[in-house]
């Protein structure tokens, strides 16, 4: 027990002491938040600047004039004065033949290129029958288009009222046809936007994920510079394996849970000094949910303890940091699936599929962290199936580690003494076992 | 003869391959002793599985008479063949840590330190990196790591690879006090010389198995003294035909000659006294080297008179 403190407290002093410890306190956070939050803001931001765009009327009934009047609303933000749009000339072409069109259109395509144009639209004849306009521009801007096509839709939908036998006056009947972006809720009241569920699944699959990529490979490093050095022989002449593997893999958790909990009181304190910010109410409510936090520790810890293990067994059968490559591609996929899917977990928490690969061993702490989150149960309560389901995985991910720990356990005590080759499949099976 | 520890019948193989092939060894307890053999006669093989590294295919280790289970971990200090520390940590921690490692408490360690870092001229280092330290400095460190704990046996695997004259002398004067202070040290080396200035007895092996064992002094008396160190003035071609001589080696400066009768060792050197001047007629005991020659009948991987390669 004395010999498997000292591996313990060693371990971790030789992480939490380094230099790199600290860095990594500040800047996996920051990293963090550029990788996720950050293209989120990106996409949601208002451009700040009038683009320019040109209308080519063949249709010759003024519809590119509404159309203009109509983008004439739209400003740079909300509360700005300034437009959003500049026409830089309406082309009425009605009647005009195709080459002059052609010529038109081959003057257009290089004033996006080499000028400032950003966009021109083409009102082909009689839009409201054929449904032919069309957007050119240099690059796709979700809004600029969804403005766009918002205003010639309105435009041909009352060209199409006009003409039809409904007898109201064109606005109104936008008004009553006008489209709504409708409020998520769950049971309960809360509400959730894709934003937070997003940004609070993210946040907590990405902390599992660093921290278990982070610190197993740390493990494996370290067993792998111990083979090279032959320290191992000393190690092995005063420890057994098995107390040198969990003195290890529970050295760098400790460590590990170190790194996390001040990150968890850091982001506490920036939430609680937010002021004036405005910080989406759910946001808190997301991220200090004591039945997400309790789940988000043991999963956390659970991850940690398996995959480290995993990590340990790779780097008592390599020679080299490279030949672990090989083995670092699954790991990182099977942890990251979570993020790869999220779209679809966040649309599908209960779906058969989503809950049996969250009961997959390998994938069990990243997809219940996540459905956790999208699903933000109130109470710790075995009717709500989340509960039920994450104490489920819990339990088989648990039975899992054991025996990961057990057979790593037995090829750990042979490989670590392998030296200068990488141990072959077979020779793995039979270290597994001995005696 | 029983040892304070005891090897009885060990075999290993790897795979077709026989490293070590029934060996029997005892080392007694409070004195030096000595495997020796040229490279790849299965010395660290034997050493590793007496340190419990790898496991034996057959027969049994003993220390004290009881197998080597956790109380011979913390008892034994080990030193492997191949040197390595940690290179990140400074030398005090990795005293501290593989000392630690033997169940021995930081306060234990502590003050024992500094002595050994003055005694291996290692104490302005204290503080600093293992990493900062020259090949031959870290193996003194981790021959002082091999020591902190003060082990009852200690166990060193070609302890004398790597390290000048001057540091080689420095090691030997700390095993010689080890010795006087009634600890068993068990060491192996392919350096013929050292092995005959240190031991107390010593087993030679070969191709994994025993050729040689027994006390030092006991091996010189098995093995006569039928050398002779000739040193002559002119042309020594004549000596091969003389009667009396069976054997003659010719070194650059003088020619070893082995005697088909020991006590016939006048004649010979009146024979040649009448054709040459004689400078230097010395009957000698002949060298672990010598006699591993004569029972091995091979000279691979060994290291005789003149110091060690590698």
């Amino acid at each position: 027990m004395n010999k498997f403190w000292t591996i313990f407290k060693s371990e971790y002093a030789q992480v939490v002491k380094k230099k790199s410890f600290l860095v990594g306190l500040i800047l996996t956070p920051a990293f963090m938040i550029i990788v996720t939050i950050v293209p989120a803001l990106l996409a949601d931001r208002d451009v700040q600047v009038q683009s320019e765009y040109a209308v080519v009327d063949i249709d010759g009934r003024g519809i590119g004039q509404k159309f203009v009047e109509a983008l004439k609303k739209q400003k740079l933000s909300k509360d700005s004065s300034v437009e959003a749009y500049r026409l830089t000339q309406l082309y009425d072409m009605a009647g005009k033949g195709k080459e002059d069109i052609a010529t038109l259109r081959t003057e257009l395509d290089s004033q996006i290129v080499t000028k400032g144009l950003t966009s021109y639209i083409i009102i082909f004849p009689n839009p409201e029958k054929s449904d032919s306009v069309m957007l050119v521009s240099k690059s796709i801007n979700f809004k600029t288009s969804a403005r766009f096509d918002k205003a010639i839709s309105n435009i041909l939908a009352s060209l199409r009222l006009e003409k039809s036998s409904v007898n109201l006056p064109v606005d109104s009947v936008l008004t009553m046809t006008r489209r709504i972006d409708m409020m998520q809720s769950s049971p309960g009241g809360k509400t959730r936007d894709f934003f937070s569920m997003y940004l609070g699944g993210i946040i907590f699959v990405m902390i599992v994920f660093m921290s278990v990529i982070g610190f197993g490979g740390i493990l494996m490093r370290t067993v792998i510079e111990e083979k090279n050095s032959r320290v191992m022989e000393i190690l092995i002449s005063s420890v057994s394996p098995f107390q040198l593997m969990i003195g290890k893999v529970l050295g760098l958790g400790a460590a590990n849970l170190t790194q996390v909990g001040i990150w968890v009181a850091m982001g506490a304190m920036l939430y609680s000094a937010r002021g004036n910010l405005h910080v989406p109410a759910e946001v808190g409510t997301v991220l200090f949910n004591p039945v997400i936090i309790v789940f988000f520790v043991a999963f956390l810890i659970l991850a940690y303890i398996m995959y480290a293990t995993l990590f340990a067994l790779i780097g008592s059968i390599c020679s080299t940091e490279k030949e672990t490559q090989n083995f670092m591609f699954p790991i990182t996929m099977s942890l990251m699936l979570p993020v790869f899917i999220m779209m679809y977990v966040i649309q599908e928490p209960d779906s058969l599929v989503t809950i049996v690969l969250s009961l997959i061993p390998l994938f069990t702490p990243t997809m219940m962290v996540l459905r956790l989150n999208i699903m933000a149960p109130e109470a710790f309560s075995f009717s709500d199936p989340i509960i039920l389901q994450a104490v489920l995985g819990f339990i088989i991910t648990s039975l899992f580690t054991v025996g990961v720990i057990w057979v790593t356990s037995r090829v750990f005590r042979m490989g670590i003494l392998l030296y200068g080759k990488r141990a072959t499949f077979p020779e793995i099976m039979k270290w597994i076992r001995y005696k | 003869m029983s040892g304070y520890l005891e090897l009885r019948g060990i075999t290993k193989k790897y795979g077709d391959k026989i490293a070590v092939s029934g060996l029997d060894l005892g080392v007694p307890k409070g004195r030096i002793s000595g495997i020796i053999g040229p490279n790849g006669a299965g010395k660290s093989t034997t050493i590793r599985m007496i340190m419990n590294i790898i496991a034996p295919d057959s027969g049994q280790i003993l220390f004290d008479n009881m197998p080597t289970t956790e109380a011979f971990k913390n008892s034994v200090g080990y030193l492997p063949e191949e040197r390595g520390l940690y290179k990140k940590m400074t030398l005090e921690e990795v005293i501290l840590y593989l000392g630690q490692l033997k169940d021995k408490s930081r306060k234990e360690i502590e003050p024992k330190i500094d002595p050994w870092l003055e005694r291996m001229n290692l104490a302005p280092y204290r503080k600093r990196k293992v990493e900062e330290l020259s090949k031959g400095m870290q193996q003194k460190l981790q021959f002082v790591t091999t020591l902190i704990h003060e082990p009852d046996i200690i166990i060193l695997d070609e302890l004398f690879s790597g390290l000048d004259p001057l540091n080689i002398e420095l090691i030997k004067g700390v095993l010689l006090e080890l010795r006087q202070s009634g600890r068993t040290i068990l060491f192996s080396t392919h350096v013929m010389e050292q092995a005959e200035k240190l031991c107390d007895s010593i087993c030679m092996i070969d191709g994994g198995k025993k050729v040689l064992d027994g006390t030092m002094s006991d091996i010189k008396g098995r093995y006569g003294t039928n050398s002779i160190h000739l040193e002559i003035a002119g042309d020594g071609s004549f000596l091969q035909a003389l009667p009396g001589i069976e054997k003659v080696t010719n070194y650059t400066n003088y020619f070893e000659i082995t005697l088909s009768d020991p006590s016939k060792s006048n004649d010979v050197l009146k024979a040649i006294a009448d054709k040459v001047t004689v400078i230097r007629f010395e009957r000698m005991e002949p060298s672990l080297y010598n006699i591993f020659i004569a029972l091995a009948g091979h000279t691979t991987g060994i290291a005789g008179k003149g110091g060690g390669h590698e």
